[in-house]
């Protein structure tokens, strides 16, 4: 069978920059607003913006009513919008509109360029030694970390007055622009990992994708393998920033983040499809 | 059904904006303000609606 060319007149990739761009661009923005002066009277705090602040602060609003400090009713909606994108497309928040995920994917790409890598070629395998790949042997309990955050902070909640993550929070770190010397440390080794590991804190930390990974099985809008046209030629895993194994047979792995870049690089036509239900 | 990739984009976006104005109309807006300890109508509101036919 002989391949057939895709035709690209879309780029899927450089949608999905405009539009991590513009996230990182308005959490900026809200993180400015945070330090401004007379920010409560404007109703939401920075961390009432957060898809995460939802579930930290559900379960003492479900038993008592209130929200933890910090956060706010706001964060509910938040969060219903972030699971709606889920029951969707599954974790294509993590791969479209997290700005921890733009921003780790930035770093990588920056580390890439300073290393020396003047372009980077689709479904070829890079010569620059960053990003590593983790030994299998390391990389599988690790990607469990997850979900053992996700479930310590759910029980902690329920006894504490400020969400449980909240001076280790990530997105305080990275966009709020009031720093405590916890959320510096939190910075450097936010950003050093992303560095050495691409997408570190999604793989590995990142509570809110424990929470999301379940939809990748029901979400009805999907990519599906057509058998007959793949050729197993591995430029998708290659392309993979979760590092799943065999793309092509794992479309709906609990780490993937629908960021697309598999039937981005994807060389022959009908091998990947995007369809919904 | 297939559906082109230019329109992915497009799907997650309204899917986010969708539910999110319907946590919004939900009454899970930003209007306790401050430093949150937000105080809700929606679960007073479901617990009232639940105790009328008991």
């Amino acid at each position: 069978m002989t391949a057939t060319v895709r035709k690209k007149h879309f780029s899927l990739a450089k949608s999905r920059r405009l539009i991590q761009w513009l996230v990182v661009i308005g959490t900026f923005i809200i993180g400015l607003r945070h330090i401004l002066p007379g920010e409560a009277s404007r109703g939401g705090s920075f961390d009432s913006f957060c898809a995460f602040g939802g579930i930290e602060t559900l379960l003492p609003y479900l038993f008592t009513g209130h929200t933890l400090k910090s956060t706010n009713l706001l964060n509910f909606s938040v969060l219903l919008g972030t699971l709606g994108v889920a029951l969707v497309a599954g974790r294509a928040f993590c791969g479209w509109l997290c700005p921890l995920g733009a921003v780790q994917d930035f770093v990588t790409e920056w580390t890439r360029k300073l290393l020396g890598e003047k372009r980077h070629v689709r479904g070829r395998r890079s010569k620059i030694i960053l990003p590593l790949r983790l030994p299998a042997s390391l990389d599988r309990p690790l990607r469990y970390a997850k979900y053992l955050t996700l479930a310590v902070i759910l029980v902690a909640s329920l006894s504490m007055v400020f969400p449980p993550l909240r001076e280790f929070c990530l997105v305080r770190a990275v966009f709020s622009l009031k720093m405590t010397s916890l959320l510096w440390f939190t910075l450097v080794v936010f950003l050093a990992g992303s560095i050495l590991v691409e997408r570190f804190w999604c793989k590995y930390f990142c509570p809110l994708g424990a929470t999301l990974a379940i939809f990748n099985k029901i979400s009805p809008v999907r990519l599906i393998m057509e058998n007959n046209h793949c050729n197993n030629c591995g430029r998708c895993d290659i392309e993979c920033s979760m590092d799943i194994a065999d793309v092509p047979h794992h479309l709906d792995h609990p780490e993937c983040v629908r960021c697309m870049e598999c039937l981005n690089t994807c060389a022959r036509e009908g091998s990947l499809e995007l369809k919904i239900g | 059904m297939k559906i082109h990739p230019r329109y992915y984009p497009a799907i997650i976006i309204a899917a986010y904006v969708i539910f999110l104005l319907i946590g919004i109309l939900l009454g899970f807006g930003p209007k306790e303000g401050g430093e949150g300890h937000g105080r809700g109508a929606f679960l007073p509101c479901l617990c009232l609606t639940l105790e009328v036919p008991a």
